[in-house]
């Protein structure tokens, strides 16, 4: 093929590649006629393998004629790359028009901690800001350190009001964490400071206000000069931080056998701020929680030598403040297992729309 | 307890401005807890005493009675339904135009087609609730046509929390609340009015003779004989007052010992004098048989506290009289008991006879010795104004060879102040203590108190008890809170808790497994459907329920249960609970803390999936908070009905066996019923005490590589019996310079796989530091772990 043949080729083929190029309606669909033209085995490609075969005085003109076919037909496909890419640009901001940017996620299903454990873990983040070690004890537990080292010993009046599950081996379930202070003293000795949740058993009725199985967390602290203020302070920041608002607390004298002073430990009640209503029994204020300075027998029998050390402790129900943080009004919720009364509908099913209880 | 406050008037003035209800806030916050205040309100105006003249049958009409009554001067007929009405009592009478509260304004009417004249009026109408629908009867020294004083009738109550006082036996009388209502209104507490005995006594009068067996159970016993009592009302004052504190009027004699009781918190009883000669106190013959006042046969034990004349029971200690000594209506002598019982030995005597009385609720808080006499003081007292031919006819008679030790507490002033985190100086001290009867000396910057009698029983016997009563005068309101001040300290963390948290943290918060709480015993109905019995275990004497009386050795049944439950209202969910499991023995070791896993679908043949993913969940919990991967080992010896027979894998942490994971069989599902055979459950239960030494080690991460790497992937076709974890030993038998990592990528079973087989992909990445691999390095590595699965055994599917 001489020079002038070669031109007519490469000038037909320039034609071919435009109509093919015009008529390409994606990239892909581009991307291909661009191949077939002009990769190493293309129409036009394969021709620059052919530059050898001329006279070496010609092979200068053939180069360049090639080259220019070439470049014109990749000037053609990058005029057409932006025709099509211009136009998905316009067909995908088209699209877009009827997107809705406001429409709620697609969740991941996640767990749920029960609700008692998501009230645990925010009373343990308070004291773990403050110092406090997390210890645990035992569920099955004796005599001796879930009465006797607490200073009740047999035949107290105390052992009353504690309506112990008993077990046919001599061994009780723990009717209070209390018991925990005994071993944590022998654990750690003094200066000790450290909260036990953990779970407790009652031998009673059950009904909507009353488990014989429930979570208590237990607050020991024990230094040189701790005092009731100190107690009073503790409480209040715990308070205020678990239930997120500022609260009116009260002590009054209460009598547990394990503290000298004992004091019961009141709080504003929530439902009518104090004013009194039917859940605070006309009073203003709900029983929340007892504690007191730490007995010396207690501390004797912890190890601790009461003479340097004393402190305070406290048991509050984490149950009931569960209850009363997530509006649950009837406690055998707490261990039916039942997931309809332990996760929010919203966790699973999406945001609520409406919500009448 | 209710506490009248006319009645606490009689000892400490009490303004009439003073709030009531602001009193019992005080009280509730220094003393003991007020359950509620309620002002008895009769309106009550024109009531007078009416003598009855007659009482007859009204025709037709059983419940009534036509009465004819004196006025005093007058006569007035009346239709009363009242039940009981006896010729010549006086009754509380409202003529017409007097009027209560209840009745309103009572007029002339008939009932009954016959006329009717005012109103006998009935307890509840003056504020006596307990008396009901009974006539108030008034007492001998009222005359007919007599005013009745209204201001009595009239009357606020407090009724205070019984388990606030049981470590207070002084509370429990009205003295007692008035000496606190005293200290907190900074007012005087009046003497305790009481009669001077040996004034009225006779020296020449005979002692009752008084023998104490055991000293213990009856430290003190009190005695006077008096003659000149006889049956009759007690005065209205007094039944109203007994009335507002929820007690029933019902004769003289008996009211004033209720009176008493409740005024001082000392029980008495009075025996018919005429039965009674001396009194031996001791302890009953086993299975005596005795009868006490309320008609019952009880059968005691050698146990039981007796109060015996001439060897004969005449009481229950502290608890009951006997029927046969119980005073008559004829009784004109009385022998009057106050004596001391020691506090368990009622308890005890209480609960192996089930009898619990007002009287024995007293003594089981440890009362004052003190009291035996001065409340037999108070009885003559009250009696004599009430009896006109009182006399007595013993002396008083007291035995008490037990005698309360005087307790005295040494207390630093200054350690008291910060031990209370607040100012408070030696006098506030002394002021306080001495105002609620404490004896103070002050000496050397220490105080010497001295604890009074109806505080030492029990109550009082240390410095940190002195506290108390200081710090509850002050006011616990009036204590500034202040953070303490402390020595940093570290505590070593406690392992089960932050394993127990991890794992809540990864299942719940990560892996979509909701948590829940479930019973720590085992239900047998429940166990009885799945299948299960139990190996012995703890078992509790009192169980919650019949059939939950032993303790759980496992968490799945309860957690099978509880997803029982759900699988109503849910397709697909997925349950943890960590939770204590139980083996039988004395000890506190004998128990494990232990993570329950479910995950359960609707649907059958989910199972394989299920199994692979919890284990996937179990893996990554495992990498991410405990630092390791799993193994599984194949479990043949099936253990429980949730167990599958072939289904089921040991699980593996750094050579420990820590848990099991299996998927529920068939044949459990079908046993609980067809809605659940039609699901597909895994599971798995970890014994989380095994990890409390894990630690997450950082790992170092790889760097990039500096010359490129090549990955090839390797399906092998194995014996589907044969385990996956000798596929891996044996690969990792493979050593080359140029290997760096085999990983295991996944198995199929189906099309193109031979039955009986299993392909297993492993992906093994080749590399160098030095250079990038050659395309004949890469075959040549090729070969040689193809030559090494040959080796092996195995076939390679192409
Ligand atoms: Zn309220």
């Amino acid at each position: 093929m001489d020079v002038g043949e070669l031109q007519q080729t490469l000038d037909k083929l320039h034609q071919e590649a435009k109509g093919e190029l015009a008529a390409a309606k994606t990239l892909d669909e581009l991307r291909s006629v661009r191949s077939k033209y002009l990769s190493k085995t293309g129409s036009v490609g394969s021709l620059m393998g052919t530059i050898k075969d001329y006279p070496p005085q010609q092979r200068g003109e053939v180069g360049k004629t090639l080259n220019s076919a070439n470049k014109a037909i990749q000037e053609l496909v990058t005029e057409h790359t932006d025709r099509i890419g211009s136009a998905e640009v316009a067909a995908d901001a088209a699209a877009s028009t009827a997107f809705d940017p406001t429409l709620p996620g697609e969740r991941t299903r996640l767990g749920s901690v029960h609700p008692v454990t998501a009230v645990q873990w925010e009373v343990e983040a308070v004291f773990e800001r403050l110092g406090f070690t997390i210890e645990a004890g035992p569920e099955m537990e004796s005599d001796y350190y879930n009465f006797e080292a607490l200073n009740i010993p047999q035949m107290h009046p105390a052992r009353d009001l504690q309506d112990t599950f008993w077990l046919k081996n001599g061994m009780l379930l723990r009717t209070q964490t209390s018991p925990v202070q005994i071993r944590a003293m022998e654990k750690f000795g003094a200066p000790l400071r450290c909260i036990v949740p953990g779970r407790c058993f009652r031998y009673e009725t059950i009904d909507a206000s009353h488990e014989n199985t429930f979570h208590q967390v237990e607050g020991l602290m024990i230094d040189r000069n701790v005092s009731i203020a100190n107690l009073i302070a503790v409480m209040k920041l715990l308070l205020n931080e678990v239930l997120q608002r500022e609260f009116e607390i009260r002590l009054r004298p209460g009598y547990f056998p394990f503290v000298e002073p004992g004091f019961e430990l009141d709080i504003a009640c929530l439902i009518c701020n104090g004013k009194g209503c039917a859940t605070c029994k006309r009073t203003g204020w709900l029983e929340l929680l007892p504690c007191g300075m730490v007995h010396p027998n207690v501390l004797k029998a912890g190890g601790v030598d009461p003479n340097e050390y004393g402190g305070f402790a406290f048991g509050l129900g984490l149950t009931r403040l569960a209850m009363m943080k997530f509006g649950i009004r009837d406690i055998r919720v707490v261990n039916s297992g039942d997931l309809r009364n332990l996760v929010h509908p919203a966790r699973w099913a999406g945001p609520v729309i409406v919500d009448k209880g | 307890m209710l506490i009248s406050v006319n009645w606490l008037r009689d000892y400490v003035d009490i303004p009439d401005s003073l709030d009531v209800r602001a009193l019992a806030e005080r009280l509730t916050i220094t003393t003991a807890e007020v359950e509620g205040v309620e002002q008895i309100q009769t309106g009550a105006s024109g009531l007078i005493a009416a003598r009855v003249v007659s009482v007859g049958p009204v025709e037709g009409r059983a419940n009534l009675k036509k009465v004819e009554l004196d006025l005093g001067g007058k006569s007035a007929s009346v239709v009363s339904a009242a039940p009981v009405l006896r010729v010549d009592e006086l009754v509380v009478f409202a003529p017409p135009g007097a009027s209560t509260l209840e009745t309103g304004e009572i007029k002339s009417t008939t009932v009954a087609d016959l006329p009717s004249e005012g109103m006998i009026l009935p307890g509840s109408a003056i504020g006596i609730p307990a008396a009901d629908q009974d006539a108030i009867f008034c007492p001998p020294s009222m005359k007919p046509g007599e005013a009745i004083d209204q201001a009595m009738l009239e009357d606020w109550v407090i009724e205070i929390d019984n388990k606030s006082i049981t470590h207070r036996p002084d509370l429990w009388g009205h003295y007692g609340i008035a000496r606190e209502v005293a200290a907190i209104l900074g007012k005087p507490l009046k003497p305790y009015p009481v009669a001077d005995i040996d004034e009225l006594s006779d020296k020449k009068l005979p002692e009752i003779p008084i023998t104490i067996d055991d000293a213990t159970r009856c430290p003190r016993y009190s005695g006077l004989k008096m003659t000149g009592v006889r049956a009759q009302a007690a005065p209205l004052w007094m039944q109203t007052r007994l009335g507002h504190v929820g007690l029933r009027p019902i004769d003289c004699l008996v009211d004033l010992t209720n009176y008493i009781m409740a005024d001082l918190g000392q029980p008495m009883h009075a025996f018919d004098g005429s039965r009674i000669e001396g009194i031996e106190v001791g302890l009953a013959n086993d299975g005596e048989t005795f009868t006490t006042l309320d008609g019952v046969e009880r059968k005691l034990s050698a146990e039981a506290l007796m109060i015996q004349s001439n060897r004969k029971s005449v009481a229950l200690a502290g608890i009951m009289g006997g029927l046969e000594s119980e005073v008559a209506e004829d009784t004109q002598t009385i022998l009057l008991e106050s004596a001391n019982f020691e506090a368990s030995g009622i308890r005890k005597t209480c609960a192996a006879i089930g009898l619990r009385t007002d009287a024995s609720a007293r003594f089981e808080k440890s009362l004052d010795p003190n009291n035996t006499v001065l409340s037999i003081q108070r009885f003559v007292k009250l009696a004599s104004a009430e009896f006109p031919e009182l006399q007595l006819a013993s002396r008083l008679s007291d035995a008490y060879p037990n005698k309360l030790a005087e307790i005295t507490v040494e207390v630093d002033p200054k350690l008291v102040a910060r031990t209370m985190g607040h100012p408070v100086d030696e006098k506030q001290m002394i002021d306080i203590l001495t105002a609620i009867g404490f004896g103070v000396e002050s000496k050397d910057g220490k105080l010497s108190v001295a604890v009074p009698s109806y505080r030492a029983t029990k109550d009082i016997s240390i410095q940190a008890d002195i506290l108390e009563e200081i710090a509850r005068n002050v006011g616990y309101d009036n204590i500034e809170p202040r953070l303490p001040e402390v020595q940093v300290r570290h505590f070593a963390a406690n392992p089960q808790h932050i394993t127990e948290r991890n794992a809540l943290r990864a299942f719940c918060l990560g892996l979509g497994y909701s948590e829940v709480h479930l019973y720590i015993w085992y239900d047998e109905e429940w166990l009885k459907r799945l299948g299960f019995k139990p190996q012995a275990g703890p078992t509790l004497v009192n169980p919650a329920a019949a059939g939950q009386e032993q303790l759980r050795s496992s968490l799945m049944p309860g957690l099978l249960q509880a997803a029982d439950r759900n699988r109503f209202h849910a397709d697909a969910f997925k349950l943890c609970e960590v939770g204590t499991v139980f083996k039988e023995g004395p000890d506190s070791k004998n128990q494990s803390r232990h993570l329950g896993l479910i995950s359960a679908r609707r649907g059958k043949g989910a199972d394989d999936e299920l199994f692979a993913t919890l284990k996937g969940d179990l893996e990554t919990w495992a990498w991410q908070m405990l630092g390791c991967e799993l193994q599984y080992e194949h479990a043949k010896d099936e253990a429980t009905p949730w167990t599958h027979e072939h289904k089921t894998a040991n699980i593996v942490a750094n050579g420990t066996t820590i848990g099991t994971v299996s998927v529920c069989p068939l044949a459990m599902r079908r046993n609980i019923d067809e809605h659940l055979a039609a699901w597909s459950i895994a599971w798995a239960e970890i014994n989380l005490d095994q990890l409390h030494d894990f630690r997450v080690e950082s790992k170092p991460l790889r760097r990039v590589p500096e010359f490129p790497e090549v990955e090839l992937d390797f399906s092998l076709l194995i014996d589907a019996t044969s385990p996956y974890a000798a596929v891996n030993d044996n690969l990792a038998r493979f050593d080359d310079p140029l290997l760096r990592r085999i990983t295991y990528v996944g198995a199929y079973e189906g099309k193109s796989v031979p039955t009986g087989k299993r392909s297993l992909t492993y992906r093994v990445l080749f590399g160098s530091p030095e250079r990038t691999l050659a395309e004949d390095d890469v075959n040549a590595l090729k070969a040689s772990f193809e030559k090494h699965i040959g080796g092996c055994g195995y076939e390679l599917r192409r």
